[in-house]
């Protein structure tokens, strides 16, 4: 019935952006509306936080071919060290994604 | 859309992305060009993809899910939700572009590009920035961040192939570090922490034991839902 080999273009559309766009346009519909301090903005932003760390979650323990040649204790302690550089460099974005990386590559490496 | 002298302060807006920002966000989403090669899709699709969902942690599941053959309404479901971030953080940029004769259809448009990089360079830069200035500065900025990622989504589908093994992993790595890392930086709560915190605790668990694709729902929901109670009832007790 739906098969993404013959409709790439369109799965993109309708099962990627659509879903994605629509709190995009909401959101310039209630913008001059709702207060920033509202209970359900903030349920909304705690619901949205704890996903993308489900996801997260997900892609470390569930890995595509190519990460998991880094075995999973390698994928969890880079975390480890990323977290490090991120606390150490004073909440550094790009510390943190140095330090991982670094882990992550060299455990790959080594015990790949 | 602009007024005339505004062309300076766009271009100012894309070497701003330039800068940093449009490198940072471009090779971090790389990954979802590798993704998408690894779920099937053509290159353009991987691209086309960057430029229309623009949301990272959305592109990644959308892959991903593809990949493992999942129902295309699941998928739409699991993408809509991972993309509710978009609604706060829209929320709180539009009212910074807003002038008394910005047309709704130019607030659209601008909406478009608010993802995790845009909004918070946007918190950083355009408090300090006169009103007028703002729009062209965010466009500039904003278009040049996702064509740079567009072109890096195709580079991303074919060089995962061609990179030794180690590289291709870290480059797999590469979202989930930032945004991690651009979650916890943007992190101005104790919520937001404890949203962190139990999402990271509770997802093996939800992992294990919801089963029909339902778990990441399970998880933001209990997880999200956990974190936010206790400031809820902390601001009730005190007002």
């Amino acid at each position: 019935m739906f098969e993404p080999l013959a409709f790439p273009y369109l799965a993109v559309v309708l099962v990627g952006f659509l879903p994605s766009e629509i709190w995009r346009w909401l959101s310039v519909v209630i913008a001059h509306r709702i207060d920033e301090e509202s209970e359900a903005l903030r349920l909304v932003r705690s619901v949205a936080t704890a996903l993308l760390v489900g996801v997260v979650v997900k892609i470390v323990s569930a890995p595509t071919r190519e990460l998991a040649v880094a075995p999973l204790w390698a994928r969890g302690g880079a975390f480890v060290f990323a977290a490090a550089a991120f606390f150490a460099f004073r909440r550094s974005v790009f510390a943190a994604i140095v330090a991982g990386e670094a882990a992550i590559i060299a455990g790959a490496w080594w015990w790949g | 859309m602009f007024a005339p002298n505004s062309r300076r302060w766009f271009f100012a807006g894309a070497r701003t992305a330039l800068s940093g920002p449009a490198w940072y966000v471009g090779l971090s989403l790389m990954s979802t060009g590798a993704l998408a090669r690894a779920a099937a899709f053509p290159p353009e699709a991987a691209m086309l993809a960057t430029a229309l969902i623009w949301a990272g942690p959305g592109q990644v599941l959308f892959f991903g899910a593809m990949a493992a053959k999942t129902a295309p309404a699941a998928i739409a479901f699991a993408v809509s939700l991972s993309s509710a971030r978009l609604l706060p953080m829209c929320l709180s940029v539009l009212p910074m572009l807003r002038g008394e004769k910005t047309r709704r259809s130019t607030l659209l448009l601008a909406a478009h590009f608010i993802a995790v990089t845009v909004w918070a360079e946007s918190l950083r830069r355009l408090p300090g920035m006169e009103k007028s200035r703002r729009l062209p500065f965010f466009f500039g900025f904003a278009l040049t961040c996702s064509g740079l990622t567009t072109l890096t989504t195709g580079v991303g589908y074919w060089l995962t192939a061609a990179v030794p093994a180690p590289l291709a992993a870290g480059l797999m790595m590469l979202s989930p570090f930032y945004f991690l890392a651009a979650t916890a930086r943007a992190s101005r709560e104790g919520a937001d922490w404890l949203a962190i915190g139990a999402g990271a605790v509770l997802a093996p668990l939800t992992q294990a034991f919801v089963g029909g694709g339902f778990d990441l729902l399970a998880l933001a929901i209990v997880a999200g839902a956990g974190a936010w109670l206790p400031g809820f009832f902390a601001r009730r007790a005190a007002a």
